[in-house]
């Protein structure tokens, strides 16, 4: 952390870069390749991971966590209704969710989590219309997410979405015993 | 190059959330916007378009090629910013010497590189491949790192030389990057200003930040604080760059206080007001 200072610099031993680039093995142990090293950092930060050998594992975990709130910031403009719903509540439960799931895009993430609730009968009262509304308007893909462009009716909680010609209406109807999106 | 001869002065980062704030900008010559955020085709963002008719130049500002990760840059995305740069008519582009995804995984976030000569020719074989299909300059940002690689080869001032020299590219500075990383390494900022071509600076940025338990964050969501402002001026008596720019990204304030904000900065840089 203190390769900038003069002395830091010499005590490493880092080569002038005016005299161009030490060889290959320049002192220094055979380690992984970049690619490798990448991937275990990024599992570290996204998947639970262990830290991998040698960095600041307290840094490391400062930028994990500092990761996941922006995350659940960039998650909570997708669903504002979830996070609104949620309130105080929202970052622990999205940190939770996200902590050894790395992001496969912020309306996604949001999507599966409020799922998730939704099955454990947690999802806020709120955000059932927001659910039903992607659900009705969007197509869930392994792919990505899609306009639908069929007419669709789903049902969230006490929600009950209709979409045609991409227009969409939300009901409220009485609750049925158990939470399901279909 | 003339995105680098042209002053500009003080600009600010479009969003959505602020576009009628940056509308009634009477001064405005420069701002930038989040090159993912600017579709293919289609509408631009309501608010882009009547920028452009002012003469206001607008920068696509990439964060999710991944320049310095070990993989080659997918072209597909490398084309998207090259289309945002023709609709936007922009001087330039920019991305960040960082890296964003590996093995298919997202990071989600910009993430530092190991200051090594094996990242180096990483980051110099993907912004080739990106220049490539560019057709504009491309300007390279170093990152903000909370952690540093345990095994670097080079100090700050070496890796991003070297970088900058064998791509022949141009230089985001971000002064706030510059002033976090110094406070996280525990090194003074402004010696930075001076192991790198300043000359090379396209533009800059300038973003608020906070500490916690001991670690700068650069948020874009707080006060621009005043030791970055200084570092603003540092730079300037060194090397004036042709604009710097606001860099703000949610926790958005009142218009006075952005409006002080820039102005603020056209004070530490001895630019004119925009506001």
């Amino acid at each position: 952390m203190s390769d900038l200072t003069p002395a830091g610099r010499g005590a490493t031993g880092v080569p002038d870069p005016a005299t161009g680039r030490p060889a290959r093995a320049g002192g220094a142990q055979a380690r992984p390749g970049l690619a490798a090293r990448q991937a275990a950092l990024v599992d570290a930060l996204t998947r639970g991971a262990p830290v991998p050998a040698g960095f600041d594992a307290r840094r490391v975990e400062i930028a994990r966590v500092a990761l996941l709130r922006k995350r659940a910031g960039e998650v909570a403009r997708h669903w504002p209704m979830m996070a609104a719903g949620l309130g105080p509540g929202w970052l622990p439960a999205f940190s939770a969710w996200a902590a050894a799931r790395p992001t496969r895009g912020s309306l996604r993430d949001g999507w599966d989590l409020a799922r998730e609730l939704l099955a454990r009968r947690t999802l806020p009262e709120m955000a059932a219309p927001e659910l039903a509304v992607r659900e009705a308007t969007l197509r869930y893909d392994i792919g990505g997410l899609r306009p639908r462009r069929a007419p669709a009716v789903r049902r969230v909680a006490g929600s009950v979405a209709v979409q045609a010609a991409g227009r969409v209406t939300v009901f409220r109807v009485p609750e049925r015993p158990a939470g399901r999106t279909r | 190059m003339t995105a680098a001869r042209t002053p500009y002065g003080v600009g600010i980062g479009w969003r959505p959330e602020i576009a009628g704030f940056v509308a009634g900008l009477p001064g405005l010559r420069f701002a930038e916007v989040v090159a993912e955020s600017v579709p293919d085709d289609g509408e631009l963002p309501a608010g882009l378009d009547d920028l452009l008719g002012r003469g206001v130049a607008v920068v696509p500002h990439g964060v999710r090629l991944s320049l310095g990760g070990a993989e080659p840059v997918q072209p597909e995305r490398i084309d998207h910013l090259a289309r945002a740069a023709a609709r936007l008519h922009a001087p330039l582009v920019s991305e960040h010497i960082a890296f964003v995804r590996a093995a298919g995984v997202e990071a989600g976030h910009l993430l530092p590189l190991p200051r090594t000569w094996e990242a180096i020719d990483a980051v110099v074989a993907n912004v080739r491949r990106t220049r490539e299909r560019l057709p504009v300059p491309l300007a390279l940002e170093p990152i903000a790192a909370i952690f540093d690689w345990p095994d670097d080869e080079l100090d700050e001032g070496a890796f991003l030389t070297e970088i900058l020299e064998r791509t022949d590219a141009l230089l985001l500075l971000d002064v706030a990057n510059v002033y976090a990383n110094a406070v996280n390494r525990g090194t003074d900022p402004a010696a930075l200003l001076d192991e790198i071509p300043l000359e090379r600076v396209a533009y800059v940025h300038v973003a608020g930040g906070a500490e916690h338990d001991g670690v700068y964050h650069d948020t874009h969501t707080d006060a621009v604080p005043r030791a970055v402002l200084d570092l603003v001026t540092q730079l300037c008596e060194r090397h004036r760059p042709p604009a710097l720019m606001l860099e703000r990204d949610g926790a958005y304030p009142p218009a006075a206080a952005l409006r002080a904000e820039l102005d603020a900065i056209a004070a530490a840089s001895g630019f004119v007001a925009v506001t």
